[in-house]
């Protein structure tokens, strides 16, 4: 009892309760006798549907194997993959000569005469290239090569002998003029050794004494031994470069590693990085001075960028990534597009219009005013009302969403119970947006019954747009003057809560180009007050959309109370 | 006991002014009234809507003050937990039974949803509507319609019970159900507005009235003394009957009749300045005149003629 002899049951605050609880009801009920209600609650459902049979189409597709790198193909259709004919240094592509393959026989050049060399005469056996006047020992006439190769045809008879043009005796410039490349001509025995002399131009191989004229060049060397190789599937080289990251006792592990974040990682599984180097290539793009790695760069214990060498952990394992990578990006985006921004804008926009104003225009206000509850109050309780429909309607729908999107998303367990605790914030972002908008509607409603809902559609438009811009650039300053700005905001600040690895997957996907779209729906929360607190961001832009809302219940309530009522 | 610790009336109306641009709603009218049953007589347009506004915080005086129980209703929305008021609107929510209606309404008084239910089932038996109170308002006739609002209007016990035309375009017998309801309420010792544009209603509620015309407060007082001044003016009583002429030899020679006309065939017109007197004549002379009588009227015992006497008599 208190002082005035009154039940605790009876106090003023119960009686607020009351009035409370029945004006409440009777927005909701009202609510509910409204066609307009249940279309737009049927179309967001019906919108949230679609997403989620979106969903399922991309998370079948996104989990087939890609290959990142496209090192799988044979090009040149000698049964070895591209990666692995990268490995052994021989070509995959056709103008490079199809012989070429993993063990086939490689030409290795030794030495040559040029122009500036005093000696010009060498006796070898060898595979020679330039031209030469050749004391044949031994003649191999089965070298050969491909059409243009311009390998000399011996022409050899039936005893072995060559069988050439004679120019035994042309003159010098003659034999220079009419032999082309890729051609040969006997000058004969001269010096009577038993050893014809031959002009030589394009390539040879066999024993004998080669001669260079002045200012001529020829070069030698021999091929190798031809050794067979047993062709790799092609499936070796798809997902066989993954991302690894080394921990503190250097062992490579999975990523994001919680263990060591900044510094050296990555490991070049599939070779092709290491083979680069061995042939003496550049393979330190990311310029750390170690060669085939990967940098993670941190910042207040977070990783902001990633940097690789060419063809290292380039071809990641998609089941691995890319479907958590676009779990992510479909919550993300679903809250922020679908939720914030058109359920945020349309629900209020067909429910909260007339909160106030319907019932003067209907006549039905007299029957509420004429009882003790003054007007802003009533404000106050009818705003509550709505908000027990629409944010009971979008917490329940974004946790319905939730729970279908975390059975279907990747990982071991059955339900990926960190999600939720996103949905949970995008429900409440949303929440929150619907009472900003619906205290602005009702505002206006009340200040313009007429022409509000023009005023609240341009509004609506201002914020649609200051919502996509806030999307792609959250720290632009003029799309922080909107709601929806700061409702997305609170979904940054969620996600990062949530999942704090998300800014290391955002990194992962622009640096390993897997392109999600993750790092376009998502960027750290950007209102921290330096503290690169997510939970500081959370709290500012909860209070910056209350603030907006008491702001306008306030407006709301002055316009209300001067109103007089015919 | 003093002045400043009398308790204030229900209803004090001091010099308020209402007027919407160049048109004036109320012109300086003042009125207290606590306890009993009064019609606020006018004719259509008189500003008794607008008194009423004014008296429940709808509107503001643009001059002078109104007082519920000594507080000003525009700023504070206390004396409503002891006023029930039932407007001129007819929209109700449609969708809701009559007890769901009432109860909900009862809840913004700060009752439970228990006490509202048994208050509100109370009412809805108080106005005769306990056998269709869980039918949707919608299906409801007008002078059922009528009861729902005077039901809320009951439901938290008022002192002060305001109802504008509470028996606009009901039908005889919603009519007599809601005249017995407020002279019940009367009798239970509330204070009753009443606002009506037909005297006869009026005077089977109650005696004391409050005329309104053009915006201005008219008359006040007992409707029986106006009446009586009324009586004493020239009245007419037509007659229409079989044989005028004969009839006005009977007439003529009465003391309360001063002169007879014969406005048209078949139609007798008697002029008195006593009309009770005139009226009890009546029944002796139409038995003696042996006559087939058709109608008997009194055109000017009607509020258009009495507003016309009452300016003519303030002019």
């Amino acid at each position: 009892m208190d002082k005035q002899g009154r039940d605790l049951a009876e106090t003023v605050w119960t009686r607020l309760d009351r009035k409370a609880g029945a004006i409440i009801e009777l927005t909701v009920r009202q609510l509910r006798h409204r066609l307009s209600t249940w279309v737009v609650l049927g179309v967001g459902i019906m919108l949230m549907a679609l997403l989620l049979i979106f969903y399922v189409d991309s998370v079948r597709e996104s989990f087939e194997p890609i290959d990142n790198d496209g090192d799988s193909v044979d090009e040149d259709g000698d049964g070895y993959p591209r990666g692995q004919e990268e490995k052994y240094g021989t070509s995959d592509y056709f103008w490079n000569g199809a012989s070429e393959y993993p063990g086939s026989s490689a030409y290795v050049p030794e030495s040559y005469i040029d122009a500036n060399d005093q000696v010009r005469t060498i006796y070898e056996n060898k595979s020679w290239e330039g031209a030469a006047f050749f004391e044949a020992t031994w003649i191999d006439y089965n070298y050969s090569g491909e059409q243009w190769d311009s390998h000399i045809n011996w022409r050899p008879d039936d005893n072995g002998e060559p069988q050439l043009t004679d120019c035994s005796d042309w003159d010098l410039d003659r034999v220079l003029n009419r032999i082309s490349w890729g051609e040969a001509c006997d000058m004969g025995d001269g010096d009577e050794d038993g050893r014809n002399t031959y002009y030589a131009a394009g390539k040879w191989r066999g024993e004998g004494t080669n001669t260079v004229l002045e200012g001529g060049f020829l070069q030698w060397g021999y091929w190798t031994e031809e050794f067979y190789v047993a062709p790799d599937p092609k499936e070796m080289y798809i997902n066989e470069d993954g991302i690894d990251c080394i921990d503190l006792d250097g062992q490579i592990g999975d990523c994001p590693s919680e263990d060591r974040l900044s510094g050296s990682h990555g490991f070049d599984d599939d070779g092709d990085c290491l083979a680069a180097a061995e042939r003496g290539e550049f393979v330190d793009e990311n310029g750390n001075g170690i060669l085939c790695d990967v940098i993670w760069r941190t910042s207040n214990g977070v990783v902001i960028g990633i940097t690789a060498d060419y063809n290292v952990d380039e071809d990641l394992d998609e089941q691995e990534y890319t479907g958590e990578l676009g779990h992510r990006m479909f919550v993300i985006a679903v809250g922020k597009m679908a939720f914030v921004i058109l359920l945020g804008l349309f629900i209020p926009l067909f429910l909260s219009l007339g909160l106030v104003r319907d019932e003067t225009e209907n006549g039905t206000l007299h029957l509420l005013l004429s009882k003790p509850i003054n007007r802003s109050e009533f404000i106050a309780y009818r705003l509550m009302g709505y908000l027990a429909v629409s944010g009971t309607y979008v917490i329940a729908l974004a946790l319905l969403v939730g729970i279908v999107a975390s059975v279907l998303g990747p990982g071991d367990s059955i339900i990926r119970l960190s999600d939720l605790p996103v949905w949970l914030g995008i429900g409440i972002a949303t929440t929150l947006v619907l009472a900003a908008y619906g205290s602005l509607f009702n505002t206006l409603g009340l200040i313009s019954p007429k022409y509000g809902v023009y005023i609240c559609i341009l509004f609506g438009i201002w914020e649609f747009t200051m919502g996509s811009f806030s999307i792609v650039n959250p720290n632009w300053t003029v799309s922080s003057v909107s709601v929806s700005h700061w409702a997305l905001q609170m979904i940054d600040a969620v996600v990062l809560m949530a999942w704090p690895d998300t800014i290391q997957w955002s990194a992962i996907d622009e640096a390993f180009g897997i392109y999600s779209g993750l790092s376009f729906f998502w960027q750290p929360p950007v209102h921290t007050l330096g503290t690169q607190s997510a939970a500081v961001s959370l709290l500012i832009s909860t209070v910056v959309l209350l603030l907006f809302t008491f702001s306008f219940v306030f407006v709301g309530k002055s316009v209300f109370n001067r109103r007089e009522i015919m | 006991m003093t002045i400043a610790e009398q308790k204030p009336p229900a209803v004090l109306i001091d010099q308020a002014s209402k007027w919407y641009g160049q048109v004036i709603g109320i012109n300086e009218v003042s009125l207290a009234i606590d306890g009993g049953v009064t019609g606020i007589l006018g004719p259509n347009g008189a500003g008794k809507s607008t008194l009423f506004k004014m008296m429940m915080g709808r509107i503001k005086p643009n001059q002078g003050s109104v007082r519920l129980f000594g507080v000003d209703p525009w700023t504070n929305t206390s004396p409503y937990r002891r006023v029930g008021y039932v407007s001129e609107s007819e929209k109700l929510y449609e969708w809701m039974t009559a007890l769901d209606f009432v109860t909900t309404l009862a809840r913004l008084h700060g009752m439970t949803r228990e006490e509202a239910t048994d208050r509100s089932k109370h009412v809805l038996e108080f106005v005769g509507l306990t056998d269709v109170m869980h039918k949707e308002l919608g299906k409801y006739s007008k002078g059922m319609r009528q009861r729902v609002k005077i039901a809320h209007a009951l439901v938290h016990d008022p002192d002060l019970i305001v109802l504008d035309e509470p028996l606009h375009g009901c039908d005889p017998i919603a009519r007599t159900s809601i005249m017995s309801v407020i002279r019940e309420l009367g009798r239970q010792g509330k204070t009753v507005l009443v606002s009506s544009h037909i005297l006869e209603e009026i005077e089977r509620i109650t005696e004391q009235i409050v005329i309104l015309h053009n915006g201005r407060l008219l008359a006040i007082g007992n409707l029986h003394a106006i009446r009586d001044m009324l009586d004493k003016h020239p009245h007419r009583i037509l007659i229409n009957c079989e044989d005028p002429r004969s009839m006005a030899g009977l007439f003529v020679s009465q003391d309360p009749v001063f002169g007879v006309r014969f406005p048209s065939e078949g139609q007798l017109e008697i002029q008195t300045n006593d009309l009770s007197a005139a009226h009890s004549l009546l029944p002796s002379i139409v038995v003696s005149s042996n006559q087939k009588i058709t109608s008997i009227e009194n055109p000017d015992d009607n509020l258009e003629s009495l507003l016309g006497y009452l300016i003519r008599e303030a002019s």
